[in-house]
């Protein structure tokens, strides 16, 4: 399972995946980027098998990515790692098509809430 | 729900989940300051700016040292540890955001969450403070302040 994390905080990706490795995805090839626009080179170039990303970026957010993956034909899903989680913004991660939102501050347990019903 | 109704014991309750969660994995590290806050010698302030149909900011404000020990335990890195400023703003500023991502959670149904900022000095105070509640982190003073913008 290749999965990519894109924040454009350091410290958020490496708690990001630190929890992964407590909800037991440990064995996850992880690859790192620091905004949408690095994340959607990765997605171009090297396609991973899941997108965890950030939505507030500098250069492209985590929204535009989701767009830009969808809008190029990418068959990459993507679910959002988020500091807000309101109804609203569910709704529009949902409309364009994301697996999942989790919003921080998250747990291992939210994690694999989230994760195991998409990788069933 | 406005940003009228924020209270204390809501931003208590954000700020707490925030740091249970991210910080110290478990509860009760975070709790309220008791008695008067002390004057900072080497003040540092995180905030992020919400807009749209409410604006305003949500603020951290700490000392030096507090601020680069919640990014030793962000990074899990030992207390001796040496920690570059760059660890220390990227750190304290994703704690103001996720903070601040939540408050607007609670305050606004639409707009935006700005970029986080790390400063040692606080911003443009032009705003009105509508909530500011004094918390003690691993007993050393730590402020979470909520202003609404004009």
């Amino acid at each position: 399972m290749r999965v990519l994390i894109a924040d454009d905080s350091r410290v958020m990706r490496q708690i990001v995946i630190r929890t992964l490795r407590q909800a037991g995805y440990d064995w996850w090839d992880i690859t790192e980027a620091a905004d949408g626009a690095a994340a959607l080179g990765i997605v171009r170039s090297d396609p991973p098998d899941l997108v965890l990303s950030d939505w507030n970026m500098p250069e492209m957010t985590g929204i535009e990515l989701l767009r830009a993956i969808n809008a190029e034909g990418h068959d990459v899903p993507l679910g959002f790692v988020t500091s807000e989680g309101s109804p609203e913004m569910r709704a529009l991660a949902d409309t364009e098509g994301a697996l999942f939102l989790i919003a921080k501050p998250f747990t291992a347990e939210s994690f694999r809430d989230a994760i195991e019903p998409v990788l069933a | 729900m406005t940003a009228t109704l924020l209270t204390s014991d809501l931003v208590l309750s954000v700020a707490e989940e925030v740091f249970a969660a991210l910080v110290d994995g478990e509860e009760g590290k975070l709790t309220p300051w008791i008695g008067a806050p002390m004057p900072f010698a080497e003040p540092v302030v995180a905030w992020v700016d919400l807009a749209g149909d409410w604006s305003g900011r949500a603020v951290l404000l700490t000392e030096r040292s507090t601020a680069d020990d919640l990014a030793r335990a962000l990074l899990c890195l030992d207390p001796a540890e040496d920690l570059g400023d760059e660890d220390l703003v990227d750190a304290f500023g994703e704690i103001a955001n996720v903070v601040g991502g939540n408050i607007k959670s609670i305050v606004a149904t639409n707009g935006d969450l700005g970029l986080p900022h790390v400063a040692t000095t606080i911003p443009d105070a032009s705003g009105t403070i509508i909530e500011e509640v004094l918390l003690s982190w691993r007993g050393r003073l730590m402020i979470v302040r909520v202003l609404h913008l004009p």
